[in-house]
């Protein structure tokens, strides 16, 4: 449904007439930057060390935030339990293990170093309903066939209502022009090293990629018969590479309140582009449920969640699921370069500069040399799945 | 004429005898005219007759068939005389024949006094005989109009100080009578004004007066006139379309001169063309928007913002009925073709009690009335459009039939274009009207109205767009008596939209709709208590249906669930009353008094929430149910709507107002602007209706003969329960629509200057507003607050609004115009930083409001040129030429911004960044 409201160009045709593009970048000004504290925190039903992010709004050319150091970060529960948490690596973590579990009322408290303190309303954990099921199906959307990543669980209470979905996908990557030596540059003249092929040291054909969710992915089952989850967590198409070997996916599942629930809907709402072109939607200031004890007009982003998690992992392999089919294209087209490997001025198919360039930038790798000075150069990641990705097999392959 | 009746006084003058021979005739008249018996006379007799033939084209009619035996010529012409102005006079053998005046055998003593020196206006002696002159004094002044209509036969024995003149004022074009044309001497002792027949009557005193006959629509008529007794003046007033001196837009001036309404605008749709264009569509909405204290929120926004109001406080009716939405495409058209339109009254302030229904303004639009003598017809050609009305008699003189249709052919240039994207894109509209009028009596005559407007536009090729309005009324005009007149007018509106989402074989192919209905009855009448009172009184009630939205799946593909939310239904009824009391020259008050009430039916679902907690899913303490018709919910209240003007002298005169006014439906729209999908909400135990009250003063003046007018007007509104959103809320297909609503206050306050000639070579006009609408959006629960409660600037707050409309007239044929528009950027939510949440980047906004979107200043310049004069001619045309955006300024209209990838994205919208010219080509026949 959304979709068709994220109305482009065309509308405006007539006023354009193809002579001037009507919607243009805008430069956003920074002169209107507004500092403000951001907590994402969700307080989980699992004994573990739980954990809380702190940090703060950043500028539009900065890239990531800064987070809020020696902040003094707590939840108290309504027996008067106090759970501290100290900071390790831009995350507080809780100092000892806990667990949040029903009837009982959670507050989070956060005192940032200048002494301003927050505080977010009191909430209590909603019904668990655990997540049954995840599975893998071959479907086609719109055209498109890939594989449909379904997470299933069922209430029969009818008292949870309320979904959300993270989820972590881990896949295996190969190599498709990977060989067992790689090229080596040596020699008193840097310009001009001499190169060797040396057998590799470390693995380079055969890495695991892990990517986390991005966007906010929410289910609500108010409108349904049952509190029956059956939900389209991930749609990957059968072009995509990352399912091209194996792939292992963890469907995480929060059970949330209609409040938390809303706050992430609006969210995910406020920063698509709805609305059409002529009328966008009405952007603002989302309230969450934290504020300021000092000054209550203070702008405070994110939400205090308590939330019941229960997660599935599955594996599949694209033969399985795709018998016979050829593999998706790789990640990158593996095109073929051939290069002179030699220096003389005086030989215009002499490329040796731009082979020493290609190689040390990591932006290609050499695939075959038996012919000698010509070498035949291919994309890195073609070569050398390091180069994006990670050798190191994760500790819950199997 | 002017000298034969020159020659005729020197000749009264310098007899010295004023002897009548006693001569008898006999003779016999079969059926003969007045020349003819005249001929006769002269043959049987030595009389010979002087006269000016023109005078005797009046009478062609009269036939007189008479046998005399014996008579004196006294008796005969008498006789043949007796139904026309004419006088005798007969000296010796030769009859002068005068038209109205007598010619005296002895002149009145003051004849050579100093009173001659009289103005022409003031009222001769009582009883006196009127001489010419008083005459010469009048007609030999720089005068612009130097016919003298003569009216009455002068009696010798009359010695009356005023006498009747009464008649009809029609249309030159079509013989249509005119309503409304105030007829008046130009000091104000007497006036009158034309009822829906065209009929006047005033009371002027005898001898030479000058009369001004002026309305809205027409060319103010100046007119010396000699009262000799009783008499009939008809008058034919005239459009005339070549005059581009006309002003484009006449406040009610005249009207304000009788009643004390302030905020009232009319404007002549003739003159529309005076105006540059946009794509070479004449418009309506487009003028409206130049005129203080109305405002669109931009290029391509449907709504028009009056006085601080949303965009859906304004009740467009169109010949009574409520046209939902009045604009094509986004707005870049108004739904109304110009050529069908007789009038546009913008009441932005002191709504009439008669109106009701929606807080901040009326556009009162009335059709033309077809021609009931001839056939007739406009039209133009234009770029992206074209438009047609011809209009038929029925039966002569009393019925007739109007039919207008426009057209685009944009989908043409969309499919010659190259982009691909394009191609497939399409848009187009098209509305129709067809007016029927009949004259069953003098006292009762019947109009009937049907419009039709639809819209379909694409804007990805999977998805189509369509919108359309239906509206039919039917009235019937009847007159109980020449003072009391009664009008029942029937009318019904539908407003619908839908969207078609068919992408081949898609899971999630759709189509979406929604769907308003109404219905009303209406009672008005008028009755002319006496010179001081004058009341209007009536009664309305109005059905509403309303199908708030259903989804269809489409194909068998389609995985979606059809979904339909409950229709909803509501009855508002109103009852009002207001006099218009001339206390005295200088004071007159309007006092009207309307109530309405509505209730919500049934069939009917309702959620009552818990008391003390916000409106939402979690808080439902029980569901009422409601049987079909039960009331749901009833609201109402008194709508008092008071003005008061006091005139300090004729050319300068000050107004207050006081009004009130309900609004029991709602436009849910959560986008900045309004777009042709947001749906109509009606009120209900969870959404209450609206009201604002407005105080308003004004202050008048006009110079040089009204070539100039001056106004100045303030005002101050206080809203209540204005509709607004909580931030990301979702309305379509929202079956607990209340959950996502906020109901707030607004206060809006203003000063608008509007300055304005009328005449001359160049006309036009310049306004300038200054204004600021606030909005307040306060709660106990911190959802339902929006910049922590406090007020803050509405999307449409432009602060600064100036604009200039100007025409100059080289000659009768060219002329230029030219408009120029500034406004102070309109409020926008800014993004003011981004952070972290959940893996990925989002965006922080600033306070709703905060910030501007750069000032918009626009200008554009049109030539019109006219076809020849010649009056014998097939068609009267001409070319309009315009170029839009002159300047070529990108004014931004939106700002939004999206996240991309992770990426917070900035983007500007702007519709018409480059000069635009067009060229259309009218006419007439």
């Amino acid at each position: 449904m959304k979709k068709i409201f994220l109305t482009r160009l065309t509308l405006l045709f007539l006023i354009c007439i193809g002579l001037t593009n009507c919607t243009d970048p805008y430069k956003m000004e920074t002169n209107t930057f507004e500092d403000a504290l951001v907590v994402e925190a969700t307080i989980t039903n699992i004994l573990q060390k739980q954990t809380i992010k702190v940090s703060r709004t950043y500028r539009f050319e900065d890239f990531g935030p800064t987070f809020e150091e020696n902040a003094d970060v707590f939840v108290t529960d309504s027996d008067g339990i106090e759970y501290p948490f100290v900071q390790s690596n831009n995350v507080y973590t809780s100092v000892n293990e806990f667990q949040a579990v029903p009837g009982k009322q959670y507050q989070l408290t956060v005192i940032t170093s200048d002494g301003k303190k927050y505080t977010s309303t009191k909430e209590i954990l909603p019904t668990d309903s655990p997540l049954e099921e995840v599975t893998a199906n071959v479907a086609t959307i719109d055209n498109v066939t890939g594989v449909e990543i379904r997470a299933k669980s069922y209430n029969p209470n009818g008292s949870s209502q309320y979904y959300r979905f993270e989820y972590e996908e881990t896949y295996k990557i190969v190599a498709p022009k990977w060989i067992t030596t790689k090229a080596f540059f040596s020699g008193p003249n840097p310009n001009q090293p001499i190169l060797t092929m040396l057998p590799r040291t470390e693995e380079a054909r055969t890495c695991y990629s892990t990517d986390k969710s991005l966007e906010i992915i929410q289910l609500n089952t108010n409108e349904t018969a049952e509190d029956r989850v059956d939900f389209p967590v991930r749609f990957i198409s059968n072009q995509n590479y990352i399912m091209s070997h194996r792939y292992s996916i963890l469907v995480r599942q929060y059970v949330q309140n209609a409040h938390a629930y809303n706050y992430y809907k609006a969210l995910k709402k406020l920063a698509g582009s709805g609305g059409n072109i002529l009328s966008p939607n009405q952007p603002g200031f989302l309230i969450g449920n934290i504020k300021s004890v000092n000054n209550s007009s203070e702008k405070v982003i994110g939400f205090f969640d308590v939330s019941p998690v229960s997660s599935k992992r599955i594996f599949f392999n694209y033969a399985d699921l795709f018998p016979d089919k050829p593999l998706p294209p790789y990640k990158v087209n593996c095109t073929e370069l051939s290069q002179k490997y030699c220096f003389s001025t005086l030989d215009p198919s002499c490329n040796g500069p731009s082979v020493v360039g290609y190689i040390n930038t990591n932006v290609m790798v050499i695939y075959k040399f038996d012919e000698a000075p010509i070498y035949i150069l291919t994309p890195a990641p073609c070569g050398d799945c390091t180069t994006f990705s990670s050798n190191v097999i994760p500790s819950f392959w199997e | 004429m002017k000298k034969i009746l020159l020659a005729l006084f020197i000749l009264a003058y310098s007899q010295a005898a004023f002897s009548q021979e006693k001569q008898k005739l006999s003779l016999e008249l079969n059926n003969s005219d007045v020349p003819t018996a005249l001929n006769k006379i002269e043959a049987t007799s030595g009389y010979k007759f002087y006269f000016d033939n023109s005078w005797l084209e009046n009478y062609k009619n009269i036939r007189i068939t008479k046998n005399f035996n014996q008579a004196s010529l006294d008796e005969i012409l008498t006789e043949i005389f007796s139904n026309t102005d004419l006088n005798f006079f007969v000296d010796k053998n030769t009859v002068i024949l005068t038209n109205n005046s007598i010619i005296y055998s002895k002149l009145a003593d003051n004849y050579f006094g100093e009173t001659t020196t009289r103005k022409s206006d003031e009222v001769v002696i009582q009883g006196d005989p009127v001489f010419y002159q008083q005459y010469d004094d009048a007609t030999s002044g720089d005068s612009k109009n130097n016919s003298v209509s003569l009216i009455g036969k002068e009696a010798k024995v009359s010695g009356r100080k005023t006498f009747e003149l009464s008649g009809y004022i029609k249309n030159t074009k079509n013989g249509e009578p005119i309503a409304n044309v105030i007829i008046k001497t130009p000091n104000n002792e007497a006036t009158a004004m034309t009822d829906d027949t065209g009929h006047y009557s005033i009371q002027l005193p005898s001898g030479l007066n000058v009369v001004e006959v002026e309305s809205f629509t027409h060319k103010k008529v100046t007119r010396k006139i000699m009262m000799y007794n009783n008499g009939t003046l008809n008058l034919n007033i005239t459009e005339n379309i070549t005059l581009l001196e006309e002003v484009n837009v006449r406040g009610k001036k005249r009207e304000g001169a009788k009643a004390a309404i302030a905020g009232v605008t009319s404007i002549d749709i003739k003159d529309l063309k005076n105006v540059p264009t946009v794509l070479g569509e004449r418009d309506i909405l487009k003028i409206a928007t130049t005129i203080p204290g109305i405002k669109s929120a931009g290029e391509g926004s449907s709504g028009v913002n009056v006085r601080g109001g949303k965009e859906d406080q304004n009740l467009f009716l169109l010949d009574n009925a409520t046209l939902y939405n009045p604009a094509h495409f986004f707005g870049l058209f108004s739904a109304i073709n110009p050529y069908t339109i007789d009038k546009a009254d913008i009441y932005k302030g002191s709504i009439p009690a008669e109106f009701g229904g929606r807080l901040s303004s009326v556009f009162d639009i009335s059709t033309k009335k077809g021609n009931t003598t001839k056939f007739s017809g406009e039209g133009g050609i234009g770029p992206v459009t074209s438009n047609l009305m011809v209009t038929t008699p029925i039966v002569k003189e009393k019925s007739s039939l109007l039919v207008g249709g426009r057209a685009t052919y944009s989908d043409w240039i969309l499919k010659s274009l190259n982009e691909p994207s394009l191609k497939n894109s399409q848009a187009n509209f098209f509305d129709i009207i067809t007016k029927y009028n009949h004259k069953i009596n003098d006292n009762n005559d019947i109009q009937a109205t049907f419009y039709y407007s639809r819209d379909a536009f694409s804007i990805t090729s999977d998805s189509l767009y369509k919108y359309s309005n239906r509206l039919a009324t039917l009235r019937w005009n009847h007159n109980f008596n020449e003072k009391h007149k009664g009008a029942l007018i029937l009318t019904n509106s539908e407003y619908k939209f839908n969207i078609d989402f068919d992408k081949a074989e898609s899971q999630r192919a759709f189509n979406y709709g929604y769907k308003i209905d109404e219905t009303q009855a209406q009672l008005k009448f008028n009755y002319d208590y006496n010179k001081k009172h004058t009341f209007n009184y009536g009664i309305s009630s109005k059905l509403y249906g309303v199908n708030p939205g259903f989804l269809d799946p489409i194909g068998e593909n389609s995985k979606l669930v059809s979904v339909a939310l409950d229709k909803q239904k509501g009855l508002e009824s109103a009852l009002y009353i207001a006099d218009n009391f001339k206390f005295n020259d200088k004071l007159s008050f309007n006092i009207g008094l309307r109530y309405s009430v509505f209730a919500a039916l049934g069939a009917s679902n309702q959620r009552i929430y818990e008391d003390g907690l916000p409106k939402s899913n979690e808080t439902v303490a029980e569901i009422q149910t409601f049987g079909n018709n039960e009331v749901v919910k009833t609201y109402g209240g008194f709508e008092p709507r008071l003005a008061i003007k006091y005139a300090f002298t004729d050319d300068f005169s000050i107004k207050a107002g006081y009004d009130k006014t309900y609004q029991y439906m709602h436009l849910l729209s959560s986008n900045t602007t309004q777009s042709p999908t947001d749906v109509w909400k009606l009120s209900d135990i969870n959404v209450k209706p609206q009201d604002a009250q407005q105080i308003s003063l004004g202050a008048y003046k006009t110079f040089k003969d009204e070539m100039y007018e001056v106004s100045l007007e303030g005002y101050y509104k206080r809203m209540n329960n204005i509709l607004d959103y909580k931030v990301g809320a979702e309305i379509m297909l929202n079956k607990n629509i209340e959950t996502e609503l906020l109901q707030g206050e607004g206060k809006a306050y203003g000063v608008e200057l509007l300055l304005k000639k009328t005449a001359g070579k160049l006309n036009g006009w310049i306004g300038y507003t200054y204004s600021r609408t606030l909005i307040k959006l306060d709660s106990p629960f911190d959802v339902e607050k929006v910049n922590n409660g406090a007020f803050f600037a509405a999307n449409f707050d432009k602060p600064h609004d100036f604009s200039a409309v100007l025409n100059y007239k080289f000659t009768k044929r060219y002329s230029l115009s030219m408009n120029f528009i500034y406004q102070t950027g309109r409020p926008i939510t800014y993004p003011v930083g981004k952070y972290q949440f959940g893996n990925a980047e989002y965006t922080l906004y600033s306070d709703r409001n905060a910030f501007r979107i750069p000032d918009y200043y626009r200008m554009d310049i049109g030539i019109n040129i006219e076809g020849n004069h010649k009056i014998k001619k097939l068609a009267h045309s001409f070319w309009n030429i315009s170029v839009y955006n002159v300047l070529g300024r990108n004014n931004p209209y939106s700002v939004y911004f999206v996240t991309e990838n992770g990426q917070v994205k900035g983007y500007k919208t702007s519709i018409f960044s480059i000069p635009v010219p067009t060229i259309t080509y009218n006419f007439r026949f």
